[in-house]
């Protein structure tokens, strides 16, 4: 009787238990992989030890991706809070207008990020695209949106602002709806600013569920691959190719399987960082949040 | 100072439909181009002679792509991931949920780190392993793999959710003379009910928007309505009108369940680390 | 009937019960009393078997409960935080017991075991509600109720009535202490409230940091508490406890020399000890050994009137007749007296505990 007390929760979580590891077996494959030259035109391969991430770690075009990596995370991450938490804000204040809307926010959101690249690289073909259309008569016709190398990394960002937005909006809508109100009706006694009003008390309380979304939309978009596959494939020339779709281009398109892993390992690892510096640095702000309550 | 504050409201409102006008403009406009006959789709905008074509072509499967068999695909490979999940991963939840252990822990972190692991790093492998085991281009193949997506997901919220629920109520349960099982299916999961229907449709959701497993892990058999609508771009000319009617199609789903689930997209959508 | 020996639980570092041992008689209303991180719910769950003890034995009717089931050990329990099923109607949360594996009852005999019990606790009208439109007080009474419906051993109720308003509390008391089931039924009763304790329990035990400090009846915890905080427990206003030392005759001297009292201490001297004597055993009239101070302050308390009188350095109330108290104002001279017989002595209170009680001569 005794023991089945104690081995109950674990018996509750072996089927759970089995399927991670069925995930987890190709991953510890795929790490055990990157120590071979395995490809698809040497399927008898031989271990090389260290020397594929040796290679990655030399090549131009790992510090070219790397490079574009971090832009588009940052650029994406950046813009999706201040447009989010602005969108929040505005919907905060619940007019007439704000109501209505706020039933149509998650819209982009639901729409698979591929399908929103389509539906964007659709407008912004440069000579049918209907944004250049419109942006005709304010004498801007023949933006080569995509074609052009910042312009391509800028449409690709403006995708995921287009589809992330309201992921933001949405966490810190909820934030400003679960604020105390008596320190912003103290404020308001004591004849407070507006400004004064959101620095020095709206944003401090706000920032633990803003930082919720940042943390989610900065890894997630250190992993970029749907938007930028179905937008611009990577190019003109090397120009977005983003760590994943490098990845993708060694493993699937040349079959170089162990080379496209190892550069999958190593945004992991830097993921993996990411991760463990921004949720560290989020449990001290919830922590500060919750002493202020 | 009122009609300053009447002119700072009309302006916010102003900012907040321009804002709303960059968010639906895409959609609306797919409707445009999916409702525009073929010979009208470059040589005007805004005024053209409305057509179902698009879509008889798309559905009908007349340009060689089977758009139906994509959707059906989506459906069964999103819907067999969320019931896996479910099924393996509510009792995990509830475990981990009611009973600290290091098991648990682990596992749930383990879980966690999947939502933030790059999808490549476990598909590149698997590519290799599903054709030596048969799984390549088929449902099993994708239901598995599509559980990096739908178990973490439900794990983790469903564990948010049973946290919530006091340990009291299964108790009494107890003492009324239910046994575990009765008292886990009679108190504990009807009281959790709205979040399982929640969490359900937002991981068929991310299921059925997933991309990148079925642009690597199937052909064609199992391929989804993500791939599909992308390969309609593909050929020599570029057929917009059939794009963008697939477009709208592969997101029709996910769209109408959303909106049933507003309540609870706060919770879902960080995780359980944002409460509404 | 409910035996628990050497109980230990803890929670990570933090210890709940610390070899907790209790024996609660059959038949009888047994009252544990203790503030709030004694170990009270803790004490319940364990017997009702929902948390397991990491040592120690309980036994129910003699027999060794570890490893059965709560719902194979036949008690019924009151939540502190009611735990009703906020799914459900008030009648199918007072039917659910009748209807599980261990009792299932035909529907008629259950439908008619929950009217009675209803009808006994004055709920028969909110039956079809869902219990999260009732009031505090009836959702108590639903919780009460499903314990009451159905057989059992003995009934666990964990401060049935500290979420009531004060009349309502009083009211239901009363009520509780008249329902034949719980006349009948070995009731092991958790509360903080010592008036509670009091008036309801044949037997109190008193709970501190994990463990029992004393058990007894209520003349036993009126008259013999073990300790100075048991004494502090009982009694509005509080006992009032004297510091002071032990003379050579046995008597008690404050430090100041203002107060001296012949309570025949069985303790060498030179003892430091608190003295104890509670505000209804001080007059201002009646014989008995003499005390004078002057007035600090007087309150109203209805028909009697609480008098705080400055003895030296010290201040002690007393609740007398209002007719004894006519004229007082602060600052008059007062004569009180105490009889000695009424004194409680009790070790001063140590960095590692209250004081204990001290015999007397």
């Amino acid at each position: 009787m005794g023991w089945r007390l104690t081995l109950r929760p674990y018996l509750l979580i072996v089927p759970a238990l089995l399927l991670t590891c069925g995930i987890l077996y190709p991953f510890g494959l795929g790490l055990y992989y990157t120590l071979f030259d395995f490809s698809a035109s040497k399927p008898q391969p031989d271990m090389v030890r260290l020397h594929n991430y040796e290679t990655v770690f030399t090549q131009d075009a790992f510090w070219n991706s790397a490079w574009v990596t971090v832009l588009y995370a940052v650029g994406a991450a950046a813009a999706e809070t201040v447009l989010g938490v602005a969108v929040a804000l505005l919907l905060h204040r619940s007019s007439l207008v704000g109501r209505v809307l706020e039933k149509i926010l998650i819209l982009p959101l639901m729409i698979a990020p591929v399908i929103a690249a389509i539906m964007w690289k659709l407008m912004l073909q440069p000579s049918v695209g209907v944004v250049n259309h419109l942006l005709k008569p304010v004498g801007l016709g023949g933006v080569q949106w995509t074609d052009t190398p910042a312009g391509a990394l800028l449409s690709s960002i403006a995708v995921d602002v287009w589809v992330y937005t309201p992921f933001v909006a949405i966490l810190a809508l909820a934030g400003l709806r679960s604020l105390p109100t008596s320190p912003f009706e103290a404020a308001a006694v004591d004849g407070a600013g507006w400004w004064y009003t959101f620095r020095r008390l709206t944003l401090p309380m706000l920032w633990p569920y803003v930082l919720v979304a940042v943390i989610f939309r900065f890894m997630d978009s250190l992993k970029v691959f749907d938007i930028i596959y179905a937008l611009t494939e990577g190019g003109p020339g090397d120009s977005t190719v983003v760590l994943q779709i490098r990845a993708y281009l060694e493993a699937i398109r040349f079959q170089r399987y162990s080379f496209g892993i190892s550069y999958t390992i190593v945004l992991w690892a830097v993921v993996y960082l990411a991760a463990m510096v921004l949720v560290k640095h989020l449990g001290r702000i919830q922590r500060k949040a919750a002493e202020a309550k | 100072m009122t009609v300053r504050k009447r002119l700072l409201g009309v302006l916010a409102d102003a900012a907040l439909i321009l804002y709303f006008v960059f968010a639906l403009f895409p959609i609306a406009w797919m409707v445009i181009l999916s409702l525009k006959p073929a010979n009208q789709l470059f040589s005007t905008y805004f005024s053209f002679t409305p057509t179902l074509g698009s879509y008889r072509t798309v559905l009908g499967d007349s340009e060689g792509i089977p758009f139906v068999r994509f959707f059906v695909n989506s459906l069964v490979v999103s819907v067999g991931a969320v019931a896996l999940s479910l099924l393996v991963g509510l009792p995990a939840a509830y475990a981990s949920a009611r009973w600290r252990f290091k098991g648990s822990e682990n596992l749930m972190f383990t879980l966690l780190s999947f939502r933030f692991a790059p999808e490549l790093t476990v598909i590149i492998p698997l590519f290799v392993l599903y054709q030596k085991l048969g799984l390549f281009d088929t449902y099993v193949g994708m239901i598995w793999v599509l559980q990096l997506v739908t178990l973490p997901l439900i794990v983790w919220i469903m564990r948010s959710y049973f946290a919530d629920l006091t340990p009291e109520l299964e108790q009494a349960a107890l003492l009324d003379g239910y046994t575990r099982k009765q008292a886990f299916f009679k108190v504990a999961l009807p009281l959790v009910k709205p979040g399982v229907a929640a969490v359900s449709l937002l991981a068929f959701i991310f299921a059925w928007n997933n991309f990148v497993f079925p642009l690597i892990l199937t052909s064609n058999e199992a391929q989804t309505v993500t791939v599909g609508a992308l390969s309609f771009l593909g050929g020599d000319r570029p057929k917009y009108n059939l794009t963008a009617a697939a477009a709208l199609v592969s997101v029709v789903p996910p769209l109408l369940l959303a909106l049933t689930i507003q309540r609870y997209l706060v919770r879902g959508l960080s995780f359980g680390a944002v409460k509404s | 009937m409910i035996g628990l020996r050497g109980i230990s639980k803890a929670y990570g570092p933090v210890t709940a019960l610390d070899g907790l041992e209790l024996d609660v008689r059959e038949g009888e209303f047994f009252c544990l009393l203790g503030p709030s991180g004694a170990g009270k719910t803790t004490t319940l769950k364990t017997v009702a078997g929902l948390e397991r003890p990491d040592s120690g034995t309980v036994l129910l009717d003699g027999e060794d409960m570890a490893g059965v089931e709560p719902y194979d050990r036949g008690v019924a329990m009151c939540f502190e935080s009611y735990a009703l099923y906020p799914h459900k109607s008030a009648y199918d949360n007072l039917v659910s017991p009748l209807r599980s594996p261990r009792h299932r009852l035909p529907a008629a005999e259950a439908r008619d075991r929950v009217h009675a019990v209803a009808e006994l606790l004055g709920i028969g009208a909110l039956l079809d509600r869902p219990v999260g439109r009732l009031s505090n007080g009836q959702r108590q009474r639903i919780a009460l109720g499903r314990v009451l419906v159905r057989p059992a051993r003995a009934f666990l109720l964990d401060e049935p009535l500290s979420h009531l308003d004060a009349k309502l509390r009083q009211q239901m008391r009363a009520e509780v202490k008249a329902i034949g089931d719980v006349q009948r039924t070995t009731t092991l009763y958790v509360t903080h409230d010592s008036v509670e304790a009091l008036a309801l329990g044949d037997r109190t035990g008193v709970i501190r940091d994990g463990r029992i400090v004393q058990t007894g009846t209520r003349e036993e915890i009126w008259y013999e508490p073990h300790d100075t905080e048991v004494a502090r427990a009982f009694g509005r206003p509080r006992i009032n406890l004297l510091p002071g030392t032990v003379t050579e005759d046995g008597g008690f001297r404050s430090p100041d020399g203002k107060v001296e009292l012949p309570v025949r201490a069985a303790a060498p001297a030179g003892t430091q000890v608190l003295v104890g004597v509670r505000p209804r055993d001080l007059s201002l009239t009646a014989p008995g050994h003499e005390l004078t101070g002057t007035v600090y302050v007087t309150e109203v308390l209805g028909r009697s009137v609480e008098v705080t009188v400055r003895l030296g350095d010290q201040h002690v109330s007393l609740v007398a007749p209002r007719g004894d108290t006519a004229g007082l104002r602060p600052d008059d001279p007062v004569r009180l007296t105490v009889r000695p017989e009424n004194l409680l002595l009790f070790e001063a209170d140590g960095p590692e505990g209250p004081g204990r009680r001290i015999g007397k001569r």
